[in-house]
């Protein structure tokens, strides 16, 4: 590998905040033009200042950016074999005597992500297709989006933070913060879905007389109506993982007794119940997973598979 | 279809069974409570904005050094965990299997017992946002390695090369776009995640927000949110561009 290539390397392994990542077709111009240059008949070689100056500068943020982490990085030979040390203590002998109790909790949790996905979905479609171009009015899909675009930003911690002081400790401030939360990536595909549907049954139902309202029900509605479902199971296989996390702050669920049993220090326990998440959570996915793909692919059809 | 949709949703209300409990009664009850919070949220104290600058710094370290360890080792990760650049079946799964279950740890559980582990500090906030990197990249980048087209791939065999050879010369240059793309992604969802990571004691800015919250200051509370707010924008923006730079 030569120097050059090396160098290329480093600049597409470390892209930056803030500097733009070297052009994927930069691997092939290198070797397309690394032949003599004595021939006049090739083109003159493309000019990598750009993309050196981007692999430094993005190496000089990364650099600075782990010598200001303040770990004391003579420590951290030990932490292997502190993490061996934990895992042993967790996972040699769990403690299945908590089992019924981390099974109640993780139905709580499934709950809270349950009702905080479809809470979050009859909010974001009404919303998000509103917010289509097309549909509402520009003030009101400017003004839409602007929040969608904040409560994107706002972790989900926080929103249940301030549900907190309404609801108190329980889980259904859980659900409700998962709701809250969601709208805003929700709506945001939501809105995507719509624009990206094919413009033909819109037209139709226009030249037919039809108002927006006839519109969305009757030309968007059937076309995206089964991205929206995929979208909603893909929303609760988002909560069921966001709603052990909401249990850290106190909200319920299995999230709480995990951070209360590593508060306790009892490791064994502790092993048991990341088993459990780990379980619970790979499940969720293998069957909403196999739901979305029978939604947005149909039933599987026999056929030659030619691809291999 | 529709029955049994419902019958799920009415299990989930169970309380009985650990099924949530709705109160729309304290809803109404407490309205005031939230109202007094979000009203003293909307008016934060800017003078507090010089201390926050420090843990901001702090935070957007650990999102950048996470991201970008996690980048390394995500490229042999990858190759290992899509079948066009493994054709050991034993290695593959075994690699899938791991991010798997990698994947299925959420990343604020992973920081709680990271803290227990090896203390409280940036340490257990970089390597949280390192794994967490690692599971995202290394599945959707190999999944995508998977659906893609490798005629390059069948004429590297033919013309006799090993399979490192292989992937070094056809898998690894078609891939570096998906790569990048996945790399700025998790850059993101780290500033995001990092902002949080705190409130369990893994350092940045999340520790100075659980504080001001302990102490009910919620002038302050509030300049923290929007800063994360500002930060988690301007780093969305920036990424967006950088990512339609690459198709």
């Amino acid at each position: 590998m030569s120097r050059r290539e090396v160098a290329q390397r480093h600049g597409e392994v470390a892209p930056g905040p803030d500097e733009p990542v070297p052009s994927p077709g930069a691997v092939e111009q290198t070797t397309v033009t690394s032949t003599p240059a004595s021939t006049p008949a090739l083109p003159p070689k493309p000019s990598r200042v750009t993309a050196t100056l981007a692999a430094v500068a993005t190496g000089a943020v990364v650099l600075a950016a782990t010598a200001g982490l303040n770990i004391s990085w003579t420590e951290l030979g030990d932490v292997p074999g502190r993490v061996v040390e934990y895992l042993l203590l967790m996972f040699a002998d769990p403690n299945w005597e908590k089992l019924p109790r981390a099974l109640f909790e993780t139905w709580r949790s499934i709950s809270m992500a349950w009702l905080g996905a479809i809470g979050c979905v009859v909010v974001s479609i009404p919303l998000g297709m509103l917010a289509a171009s097309g549909m509402g009015p520009a003030w009101l899909r400017v003004g839409l989006r602007a929040i969608f675009a904040v409560i994107r930003a706002v972790p989900e911690v926080i929103i249940a933070l301030v549900l907190l002081t309404v609801t108190g400790l329980t889980p259904f401030t859980g659900a409700l913060a998962l709701g809250i939360a969601g709208i805003g990536t929700q709506s945001k595909w939501v809105y995507e879905a719509v624009e990206s549907a094919p413009t033909g049954a819109t037209e139709a139902v226009r030249a037919a007389g039809g108002s927006t309202a006839e519109i969305a029900r009757w030309a968007i509605w059937p076309a995206v109506a089964p991205v929206l479902m995929s979208f909603a199971l893909y929303r609760c296989e988002i909560n069921i993982r966001t709603s052990a996390v909401l249990g850290l702050v106190g909200a319920g669920g299995i999230g709480s007794m995990l951070s209360n049993y590593t508060n306790y220090r009892e490791w064994d326990t502790v092993g048991m119940l990341l088993i459990v998440v780990v379980v619970i959570t790979m499940v969720f996915d293998l069957i909403s997973g196999s739901i979305r793909r029978r939604i947005m692919e149909g039933a599987r059809v026999r056929d030659v598979d030619r691809t291999r | 279809m529709v029955v049994a949709l419902c019958a799920f949703t009415a299990l989930t209300c169970w309380p009985a069974i650990g099924g949530v409990e709705i109160d729309l009664a304290g809803l109404v009850r407490n309205w005031s409570n939230g109202a007094d919070k979000i009203a003293q949220l909307l008016r934060p104290d800017l003078t507090f904005l010089p201390r926050t600058v420090a843990p901001m710094l702090e935070t957007l370290a650990m999102a950048v050094a996470g991201a970008a360890f996690a980048a390394i080792i995500s490229i042999p990760l990858t190759l290992a965990a899509a079948r066009p650049s493994n054709p050991n079946p034993l290695t593959r799964q075994l690699v899938r299997f791991c991010i798997n279950v990698n994947r299925a740890v959420p990343d604020l559980v992973f920081a709680t017992v990271l803290v227990a582990m090896v203390g409280v500090g940036t340490l257990p906030g970089f390597l949280t946002l390192f794994l967490f990197d690692l599971g995202v990249v290394v599945k959707l980048v190999s999944e995508a390695v998977d659906s893609a087209d490798h005629p390059y791939l069948e004429a590297g065999t033919a013309a006799g090369g090993t399979q490192a050879q292989i992937n070094r010369a056809t898998v690894l240059p078609q891939s570096w776009p998906l790569f990048a793309n996945q790399w700025l992604y998790s850059l993101e969802l780290n500033v995001r995640i990092s902002a949080i990571l705190g409130i369990v004691g893994a350092g940045g800015i999340g520790r100075l927000l659980d504080e001001r919250r302990g102490f009910f200051a919620y002038d302050d509370v509030s300049v923290i949110i929007l800063e994360i707010l500002v930060v988690v924008v301007v780093i969305e923006v920036i990424s967006n561009a950088l990512r339609r730079r690459l198709r």
